[in-house]
């Protein structure tokens, strides 16, 4: 029972992360219909931005989220002004061979300035609150970490937050447009391709807090953001893709799946699960759980 | 069309394929003398021996390449898990050999027909998808594959997909274990295929996959077959890369699961869209030149730097997607 509490535990984290990776996807996939492979490399350099102002600057660790976020937000809408805004109008096929290649060459970037190894936080630079000691106990003999308790609750409380700003602000309301036909959009004075950038700068901002959280209870390496990113992918693919709230979904079910997966039949598969989901998902049912069947996806 | 062939530039281009063996020996040759002239040779030059395995496993990466653009380039879907071919291709070789020691010649033949099939396994429920989610299932297979082959001691025989001391083949009586040897063999290889791909391209079939390239509902009105070209676009393109895999085993004599990651399949797909997607003679050209960039870059760079062959092939992909989806070469 304690095992199986804690299993559940890391698993609704996992989801958490997953979650606020997947909506990055998500977003831009909604609006252009790209699927930014570099995203999860965003992510990593997420982590990677939050180690080296934490652990070699001295940044207290609530000055450094923000800065990380908006480093990753830059980093992202500079991605699209650069590799993806050029490429709008050429066949799919060349955007999302553009998105492998930022892929390669970040996580190879990330790979040049910080080496191979792995990182983590050094204990003092973290808030005392977030050492993996200091957790409630919950019956039956399991612990509950204040950092997973934090993580869940923040990637929750994000996740209302971009609900309510698609559903209730101005930019949402545009993006929901663009999302529905970018051309009308467009004839209706929306300016596409800023709300494309705002989709960008979410998004990566969102991957930049998964990539502190991860930095907070896991190691910090370059090829992170590949196996997450993809695993976060399947979520969003699982959610239906294009939809916001569908990759919540699809991130707690995939991060759950996957930790009682590696619990109960074999850590070595963990991340075919999640591969296992996603070929099942898109062969059954393309437009996944919670979206619209949309005609072909060519 | 022979007079078109037969050009000096095209017998001299022959004559310095058929030879080449000869002249990294002969810059063996000339180093040993160097030495022992006492002058001494700049450790940068790597050693003729040590250049024909590269250029051996160059002619590797041009195999898949042609193989890889049967899919991507003539019937227009974007393959990222070719490396799942290979895969196949290199454990069915492997294992067979060092488990149930068939004859190398015999596994050729069943390795191809694996590979073939395991084209068709994954091709029939991807038939419907097209662009990105057919991208992503095919990598999702390859994937798959790859964390079966990592984990699956029970049938590899050891962790991490390590099989070792996979013996080579013997041809009447000569045991072909020399790098020049292996030169000749992935040659005759390429030749093959190439040959094959190219009459393929030039026949009903290639021409009815270049127009569902083209448009998917024209050709279907125009009576093409969709779901039996695409398999058989699916299946040869499988067996050229399990091909390239079955060779690859007896020449690395030892496989590991890490030779099959993902990059791999991306790796191979720069070369294809490099030289240009949908020729036969550009994929080989992008093959060469990447290829030789990547060796070039992992000697030329300190092992810090490793990582910068890969950024470099990243940014290859971006830059030539922004100024030249085309491909260096034109008209391929």
């Amino acid at each position: 029972m304690a095992q199986f509490l804690e299993q559940l535990i890391n698993g609704l984290v996992l989801g958490g992360i997953y979650a606020l990776i997947a909506v990055g996807y998500t977003m831009v996939y909604g609006i252009i219909q790209l699927i930014n492979f570099a995203h999860g490399e965003i992510f990593m350099f997420g982590a990677y931005f939050s180690f080296v102002l934490v652990a070699v600057l001295q940044v207290p660790f609530w000055v450094a989220l923000p800065i990380c976020m908006l480093l990753c937000a830059g980093m992202g809408v500079a991605m699209d002004i650069i590799a993806y805004r050029p490429l709008r109008k050429a066949p799919r096929l060349s955007a999302l061979i553009t998105a492998i290649g930022m892929s390669l060459a970040l996580q190879n970037l990330a790979r040049i300035i910080w080496g191979a190894r792995q990182r983590t936080f050094p204990e003092e630079s973290i808030p005392v609150i977030f050492l993996s000691e200091n957790a409630i106990p919950l019956p039956g003999g399991a612990d509950l970490p204040y950092r997973d308790l934090f993580i869940i609750l923040f990637a929750a409380v994000l996740m209302i937050l971009l609900n309510r700003l698609i559903y209730l602000t101005k930019i949402g309301k545009a993006m929901r447009a663009c999302a529905q036909n970018p051309v009308a959009a467009n004839l209706m004075g929306i300016q596409t391709n800023r709300v494309i950038a705002v989709a960008f700068a979410i998004g990566s901002a969102l991957g930049a807090v998964a990539g502190v959280m991860v930095g907070l209870r896991e190691v910090i390496e370059p090829t992170m953001g590949y196996y997450k990113g993809v695993a976060a992918f399947a979520a969003a693919v699982l959610g239906g893709i294009g939809n916001v709230t569908g990759a919540m979904i699809g991130g707690l079910l995939i991060g759950l799946a996957e930790v009682l997966g590696a619990g109960y039949i074999s850590s070595g598969y963990r991340l075919a699960i999640a591969y296992i989901i996603m070929i099942a998902v898109i062969l059954i049912r393309p437009s996944g759980l919670f979206g619209k069947t949309t005609g072909t996806r060519a | 069309m022979m007079r078109d062939t037969l050009t000096p530039k095209n017998i001299i281009l022959c004559g310095l394929i058929c030879f080449l063996p000869g002249l990294t020996y002969l810059l063996d040759y000339t180093i040993q003398w160097l030495s022992f002239q006492d002058i001494s040779v700049p450790t940068s030059i790597p050693s003729g021996d040590y250049l024909l395995r590269i250029i051996v496993q160059a002619g590797i990466y041009m195999l898949l390449a042609v193989g890889l653009n049967i899919v991507c380039g003539f019937t227009g879907l974007l393959d990222l898990g070719y490396v799942g071919f290979y895969l196949v291709g290199g454990y069915t070789a492997g294992l067979l050999m060092t488990r149930l020691g068939v004859n190398y010649w015999l596994v050729l033949p069943i390795a191809v027909l694996n590979g073939a099939l395991w084209g068709l396994l994954r091709g029939a429920p991807t038939l419907r998808l097209t662009g990105d989610y057919f991208a992503i299932v095919t990598f999702g297979f390859a994937e798959l594959l790859f964390r079966i082959i990592k984990n699956w001691t029970w049938l590899i025989g050891g962790p991490n997909g390590f099989v070792h001391d996979i013996p080579s083949p013997t041809l009447f009586g000569i045991t072909l274990d020399q790098n020049w040897h292996n030169y000749y063999h992935i040659l005759i290889l390429l030749a093959l295929v190439v040959l094959f791909t190219y009459r393929l391209q030039h026949s009903r079939v290639g021409r009815a996959w270049i127009a569902i390239r083209e448009d998917e509902q024209a050709a279907e009105s125009m009576g093409i077959n969709l779901s039996r070209y695409k398999s058989l676009a699916f299946a040869v393109s499988a067996a050229v890369g399990a091909l390239g895999g079955a060779f690859f085993a007896q020449f690395r004599i030892n496989l590991s699961a890490t030779a099959f990651e993902f990059w791999e399949s991306i790796f191979i797909l720069c070369m294809v869209v490099l030289g240009g997607m949908g020729g036969i003679k550009s994929s080989i050209i992008g093959a060469a030149i990447l290829a030789s960039l990547g060796e070039i870059l992992r000697i030329s760079l300190p092992y810090q730097l490793s990582g910068m062959r890969y950024l470099v092939f990243g940014i290859i992909l971006i830059v030539l997607m922004r100024f030249r989806p085309g491909g260096l070469i034109k008209g391929a």
